[in-house]
């Protein structure tokens, strides 16, 4: 087990672009650590900086107080889980799991007996001399999964695992990672573009966007307080509405807020923190799409288009006009670069 | 297809059969042929069914040759051209593939160099390059030899193309799991790219060992040696009897000897024959 | 054309690619090389010296009528060769094609041809059109009155090797052909069929432009063959006879230097034809290049 520290973090290509900036952060013995972001944005060269797979071109990556810049992946003590799984397609699940741990010079008795647990633990036990392609997907991620557990690394690396399996397998994949970190207590560095993942998954997210780190935060925190646009826009779904200062609808709720910020460039509110209210803004219904335990109502107001969430059972159809209440200290302030503003 | 109509099945069968029948007719009067004694042979129309002579023209090709074209059994150039073609296919793969990684898996100065080198190999084939390839051959006193046989041929563009074609398909991901399973590129190609390989490997196997028995200009032009002579090239002393009239039975014998392993290859490896053929043009 | 991931090793790939670059330096760089250096010279009847005579090997060539008409047999040669064994491949490609069950079994006939050597095919050929004996020289004979003598009959050897080739040849245009075929997917015929367009037109309009990638590459590479492979062929049976009647430019080269000793003159032939495999190799290449961007 060990801490990780990146300090002043860069990747510049061959070529000059640049696909990391300037990354700093730190991170706790035991931590699980989402990074997250869209799909270029630089969060699977910072996975692979840390695993020594991509050079570092600037800045200092250390993982338990020990600079790794220039050691070579196998001698970092890391273990990664990649998107496609990576198996060797023409060795068994138990050459897998042992391939590592063989080329470290572990005497064979002490490899079969940690294959042995980390099969039991995982429930591989009757795959074990099976090829990977005589499994399904959630089994093949399982036994990636094994390869990392077998060589009891101080870091876990998780590149999008849950990427190739359907909706009903990641969920239910999703909790047994969460479950997983719990018994093992290491750490667990995990990127994924899927910010559903990164929310129920992560300790803390770092959110990133063309090669610079947005936010770093728990969940909580990057919900209620996102520290830009950008990541109001990425967390949460629907994402918060952001409004620029200058529509109608952002100044109807400005009217109501008692100190406002200058120089404002949009204002931001979440759909669940809207309500329909006897009085309030006027705004008409667009579009309803119930969800079962919840109703998504599209609003009009003036030329800007928002999202409230609604409970179940809502008796409204498109075309209805309707006032809309805020809740106190609802609304999010940011500046004309996206940057938040407090009040 | 889509309409069905039986005059056009049956003409579909008719070519076919027309086709084979083309293909396997020469085949087929050589085969004749070499069960016949020499007399049989000597005037038109020649006999279009077996003969009793068989086995007494076979074993004589295979223990004592033909003397009249210099007496050099059968068995010695077919065990010539297995070597020669053995040597030819081994070379050509082993190069190729631990070329085809470097390039592939490795980032260093002069890598396109190599790469173009390699390239320019398809372009100078031995029959336009003749005399000077046999002058350095001379000059490094390979006449006369296996080697002489073997080394100049194994360099192959081909080859080294398919496996580099094929590990770029190979997942990146592989060989950072392995990197990360502490393996080093020697390692990473002898436990995961070797074993991935077998199949084209066993592909262009078959391709390499036909290309290899066939020589025919390369032993002619640096084997002197009688006891060197592989069997494609060895039928053209058949041929070439001088003022005499060929042996037809003894040549067709040892047409049917030389073809013999080769086209068995290519029927009992078929899948891969095809797999391989088509594989290694792209 | 590379790994993202590559492995970090100063000496390592140089030791890889040493052996295939060795035999590359060494077998044909350095003879190519040689090759052209001496096509720039002549050499005395002793070859004791040789002085150099800037093109004058090739204008020697280019005046030379026997070189001209090899030119003209090699390119008679490569075209009816190729286009021999390409359309009977063809045909037997569509025609198997259609027998869907059959097709492997037919197959199984059709392609060992490719792992005969050139040089058996000429054998087996030279021995069945025989003046003498040849049985199908005495039904030429028989049949059309034909008097079949490829040793004093320059058009009738060519013909010959012709054949011989194309045999040979058939088993690789029909694998490719039945491929490219089978790649063509069923739903577009079967629109056709339902626009009304009959089986032939079917072929002529909508299978035979499909196959044009296949045509065009089987073109090249038998183009390829027929100039530079069938050496085999011509030496094992005609040897270039008679009165040069087959002597394609491989051949020539071959005759010119070992027969003829004029190693000048055969190393510009040498330079000439390596002129040509590369501009057909450049042609190969592009066409593929482009078929890949597709």
């Amino acid at each position: 087990m060990a801490n990780l520290k990146l300090d002043r973090v860069g990747k510049t290509y061959a070529g000059g672009v640049s696909a990391v900036e300037n990354a700093s952060f730190e991170i706790a013995d035991g931590e699980f650590i989402v990074l997250v972001g869209p799909s270029g944005c630089g969060k699977s060269t910072m996975l692979r900086m840390i695993a020594g797979l991509e050079e570092i071109t600037d800045g200092d990556v250390q993982i338990g107080d020990r600079s790794v810049n220039g050691v070579e992946p196998g001698d970092r003590n890391i273990a990664m889980v990649f998107q496609n799984y990576a198996l060797y397609p023409h060795m068994t699940v138990r050459g897998n799991m042992a391939y590592g741990l063989r080329n470290q010079g572990m005497p064979k008795p002490e490899v079969e007996a940690r294959i042995a647990e980390a099969a039991r633990f995982l429930q591989l036990e009757p795959y074990l001399d099976r090829k990977p392609s005589a499994l399904s997907g959630g089994q093949r991620q399982r036994v990636a999964m094994g390869r990392a557990i077998v060589r009891e690394p101080s870091v876990f690396l998780f590149d999008e695992p849950l990427s190739n399996l359907d909706a009903k397998l990641r969920t239910q994949l999703r909790a047994e990672l969460k479950d997983l970190h719990k018994r093992l207590g290491a750490t667990f560095i995990y990127v994924t573009h899927d910010q559903i993942e990164a929310m129920s998954l992560a300790d803390r997210i770092v959110i990133m966007s063309a090669g610079r780190i947005e936010q770093i935060g728990t969940p909580m925190e990057l919900y209620a307080n996102p520290a830009s646009t950008f990541v109001a826009e990425f967390i949460g779904a629907p994402p918060m509405n952001v409004l620029p200062v200058t529509g109608e609808a952002a100044r109807a709720f400005l009217a109501q807020e008692a100190r406002v910020p200058d120089d404002l460039g949009h204002v931001g509110i979440r759909p669940e923190l809207m309500s329909i209210g006897d009085n309030g803004i006027p705004a008409t219904i667009t579009l309803v799409e119930p969800l079962g335990a919840e109703t998504l109502v599209h609003l009009k107001m003036g030329a800007d288009k928002l999202i409230m969430r609604s409970g179940h059972g809502l008796a409204l159809d498109a075309g209805a006009e309707i006032k809309v209440a805020v809740e106190a200290g609802a609304l999010r302030f940011f500046d004309r670069d996206g940057r938040t503003r407090s009040a | 297809m889509v309409e069905n109509r039986p005059l056009a099945a049956i003409l579909t069968h008719v070519v076919l059969i027309a086709g084979i029948v083309f293909l396997c007719f020469p085949v087929w009067v050589a085969l004749v042929a070499s069960t016949h004694p020499g007399e049989a042979l000597q005037r038109s129309p020649i006999p279009m069914w077996f003969g009793d002579q068989g086995f007494a023209n076979y074993s004589q090709l295979l223990r004592e040759g033909v003397p009249a074209a210099g007496g050099v059994p059968l068995s010695t150039m077919m065990l010539n051209s297995l070597f020669m073609a053995l040597g030819i296919t081994v070379g050509k793969i082993a190069i190729s593939l631990i070329s085809a990684f470097a390039i592939v898996y490795f980032r260093f100065p002069f890598r396109m160099l190599f790469f173009w080198l390699i390239f320019a190999t398809l372009m100078l084939p031995v029959e336009v390059r003749i005399l000077p390839t046999y002058d350095v051959v001379a000059s490094l006193g390979m006449l006369n030899s296996y080697p002489g046989l073997i080394i100049p041929l194994i360099a192959s563009a081909t080859a080294t193309f398919l496996f580099r074609q094929f590990f770029m398909t190979i997942p990146d991901e592989l060989v950072e799991a392995a990197r990360i399973d502490r393996a080093g590129p020697l390692r990473f190609f002898w436990d995961i790219l070797l074993p991935l390989s077998r199949t084209n490997i066993a592909a262009l196997f078959i391709i390499l060992f036909i290309y290899g028995w066939n020589q025919y200009l390369w032993p002619f032009l640096i084997t002197t040696d009688q006891d060197l002579y592989t069997v494609v090239m060895g039928i053209q002393r058949m041929v070439n009897v001088g003022e005499g009239v060929p042996i037809w039975n003894y040549t067709m014998g040892t047409a049917i000897l030389a073809m013999i392993p080769p086209v068995l290859v290519v029927l009992v490896m078929q899948r891969l024959f095809v797999k391989g053929l088509v594989e290694s043009e792209k | 054309m590379q790994k993202r991931v590559v492995f970090r090793n100063r000496w390592l790939p140089y030791l890889l690619v040493a052996p295939q670059i060795a035999v590359t330096l060494i077998f044909f760089i350095w003879p190519a090389y040689q090759a052209l250096e001496t096509s720039f010279f002549v050499e005395d009847v002793f070859g004791f010296s040789r002085n150099f005579v800037w093109f004058e090997n090739f204008t020697r060539l280019f005046a030379d009528k026997g070189y001209l008409r090899s030119f003209w047999t090699t390119l008679v040669f490569g075209l009816s060769v190729t286009f021999l064994s390409m359309s009977m491949a063809l045909a037997l490609a569509v025609a198997a094609n259609r027998v869907l069950k059959a097709a492997t079994a037919y197959r199984t006939f059709l392609i060992w041809p490719y792992a005969v050597a050139p040089a058996l095919a000429g054998v087996l050929w030279y021995f069945m059109m025989n003046p003498s004996l040849g049985i199908l020289a005495y039904m030429l004979e028989g049949t059309f009155g034909v008097d079949w003598n490829h040793y004093v009959n320059g058009n009738q050897a060519l013909l010959l090797v012709i054949i011989a080739a194309a045999w040979k040849q058939i088993s690789y245009n029909f694998l490719f052909f039945l491929a490219g075929l089978q790649s063509i997917p069923k739903s577009l015929i079967e629109a056709a069929a339902i626009d009304g367009a009959s089986p032939t037109r079917r072929f002529w309009t909508i299978v035979f432009p499909l196959l044009s990638p296949t045509t065009f590459f089987l073109l090249v590479v038998n183009l390829v063959y027929a100039f530079f492979d069938t050496f085999a062929i011509i030496h094992a049976t005609t040897n270039g006879g008679p009165a040069d009647a087959t002597s394609i430019l491989v051949y020539k080269v071959y005759s010119t230097g070992f027969v003829g000793q004029d190693y000048g003159s055969s190393a510009a032939q040498s330079v000439i034809l390596m002129v040509l495999v590369i501009a057909m190799t450049v042609v190969q290449f592009r066409f593929i290049e482009r078929k890949v961007q597709y």
